[in-house]
């Protein structure tokens, strides 16, 4: 556990600044909490709420998409693997630290969504089930984005996790499918897409179950693959 | 007793995209490393001494044929807590040196008290305790000592290093050199990778040569050094002119014979009425059989040997 604590921090720590650079999304909420008047701008306060958790989703797939391809790329993951570090151990420790960046913002985003979107009347019980799925997409997304960061690069590692998350949200939407629930990233963000001050869509509890099973699916399968991978030959 | 490094029959190869014929890079390479010696691994660029020690070390898998480190098969994480690995041109994270050797230190299990002596011993030992609060990206070429502290921090029982001095300058060198010796009088384990070839005559006990892939050359260095073939004769008394390429520097001669005619040459000499000063067998240099194995013939001026 050492190990991986000590691998999602210096992640953590790496990537400070695109975190910081998130961390905007946050600030510019607690902007508008103090200028705007948020009984007569509540749709759009919500509106730009969505697009900060959004961003923090498309940052999570991005972190863990390029994480191993960089530390390849630097030739740092030598030094690293060369001590008592297991593969699993490595890959857990990246996916930890991307939960790590992807729980601070979800805390930051949450804490002041209570306060901003609270004061038009949004019930906070509702917005922090939903920052709760937002996690569970949050690690669905890292472990898969991760997944295929073992064997492919960093543009095609995106758009792999892009397809298999985005199918079924256009299954969704296009024919309101069932299948739209075999990698329930769409589901499960869906009710906090379609919140709106007047109606709020229920969290369905089964498929937060499926969410995690599938998130540490896709955790064990990063490591098998990545235990069989030679990480020292160039990666261009 | 057990060697501490083991590769048997290893064979590795890259494969390219498309199908088109893979890359060989070591081919049925074996090799055990003993306990308490300094271990000179030698081969010219492309020769697999890199992919041999990461081999070694986990960071890939062989083709064919394994191996053991420290008893243990190749890739055991816990076999690693005992080794320290410096890699060529080595990256590490950028923060101050003593904060990053403890991480590193820490990844080996190390902790409290015990870490944070170490770190500071290990800075010492590498010359930079005056600049364990630097940021190592602000190091011109102090990298690779971090990179060296950071393998010694766990006191390793084998420390593979893979050109440890390359970027350094000659005080550095010396610095590193001593501490390769004490470690080793400390009865610890180096494998050392290196194209400093004078480096790897002083240090190392035995060598290993590799080439395309292949084991060329192995043996104790004292011996790999005489060539058991020629032998210098240093006379005083004779003009330079009596022996073919003599060289004479304040009236002494130097002159280089094969040994078969060593005893016709001492005759010759007191036949001209000279004195033979030493009779030796002449010693080869690393680059020298270097190059002979890889079978490049240099120049014997260039190389300075020979008569």
């Amino acid at each position: 556990m050492r190990h991986i604590a000590l691998i999602a921090i210096n992640f953590f720590r790496e990537q400070r600044w695109p975190i910081l650079v998130l961390m905007s999304w946050v600030f510019l909420l607690s902007v508008l909490g103090l200028v705007v008047d948020l009984r007569k701008a509540s749709d759009d306060v919500l509106f730009i709420f969505k697009q900060g958790v959004g961003y923090g989703i498309l940052f999570t797939i991005f972190f863990g998409a390029s994480a191993i391809h960089n530390e390849r790329k630097t030739r740092r993951i030598l030094a690293v693997l060369s001590k008592s570090v297991g593969r699993g151990q490595y890959i857990s420790g990246l996916i930890t630290g991307i939960m790590f960046a992807a729980a601070i913002y979800s805390f930051a985003m949450g804490v002041t969504g209570t306060w901003v979107l609270g004061a038009s009347g949004f019930p906070a019980e509702h917005l922090w089930l939903l920052m709760l799925c937002v996690m569970l997409v949050c690690l669905l997304c890292a472990s898969l984005s991760v997944l295929f960061s073992t064997f492919l690069n960093p543009l095609f590692a995106t758009m792999a996790t892009g397809i298999v998350l985005g199918l079924p949200a256009v299954a969704a939407l296009q024919f309101r499918s069932r299948w739209a629930e075999v990698v329930p990233a769409y589901s499960l963000i869906e009710p906090l897409m379609k919140a709106s001050s007047g109606s709020n869509e229920p969290v369905r509890g089964p498929l937060l179950m499926l969410a995690l099973g599938e998130a540490v699916f896709f955790w064990v399968c990063a490591f098998w693959i990545f235990e069989r991978r030679d990480i020292a030959v160039a990666v261009d | 007793m057990l060697p501490l490094l083991e590769f048997e029959d290893i064979s590795k190869e890259y494969n390219r995209f498309l199908g088109s014929r893979p890359v060989v890079a070591l081919e049925h390479f074996s090799l055990q490393v003993e306990t308490g010696e300094i271990f000179g691994f030698l081969g010219p660029n492309g020769a697999g001494k890199t992919t041999a020690i990461h081999l070694a070390m986990g960071f890939m898998r062989s083709t064919r044929g394994h191996g053991r480190m420290l008893g243990k098969p190749f890739g055991d994480a816990r076999a690693r807590s005992r080794v320290g690995f410096l890699a060529e041109n080595v990256a590490l994270y950028h923060r101050p040196a003593e904060q990053l050797v403890r991480f590193y230190g820490a990844l080996n299990n190390l902790k409290g008290r015990v870490l944070k002596n170490r770190a500071r011993e290990v800075l010492e030992a590498v010359g930079l305790d005056q600049e364990a609060r630097r940021n190592v990206a602000r190091f011109s070429r102090g990298m690779q000592r971090v990179g060296l502290a950071q393998a010694l921090v766990n006191d390793p029982e084998l420390l593979i290093l893979d050109e440890p001095t390359s970027a350094l300058d000659p005080i550095a060198r010396v610095k590193i050199r001593s501490l390769l010796l004490s470690i080793r009088s400390a009865g610890k384990t180096v494998f050392l990778s290196s194209h400093l070839l004078s480096e790897v005559e002083m240090v190392c006990d035995r060598v290993a040569m590799l080439n395309k892939g292949k084991l060329v050359k192995l043996g104790k260095t004292s011996e790999l050094l005489q060539s058991g073939q020629e032998t210098e004769i240093v006379a005083r008394g004779i003009t330079a002119t009596c022996f073919p390429a003599a060289v004479e520097t304040d009236g002494v001669v130097r002159f280089t014979v094969p040994v078969a005619q060593q005893k016709f040459a001492l005759e010759r000499v007191w036949e001209l009425g000279g004195e033979v000063v030493s009779v030796n067998p002449v010693r080869r240099s690393l680059e020298q059989i270097c190059l002979e194995v890889t079978g490049q013939q240099p120049e014997k001026s260039a190389l300075g040997v020979g008569g």
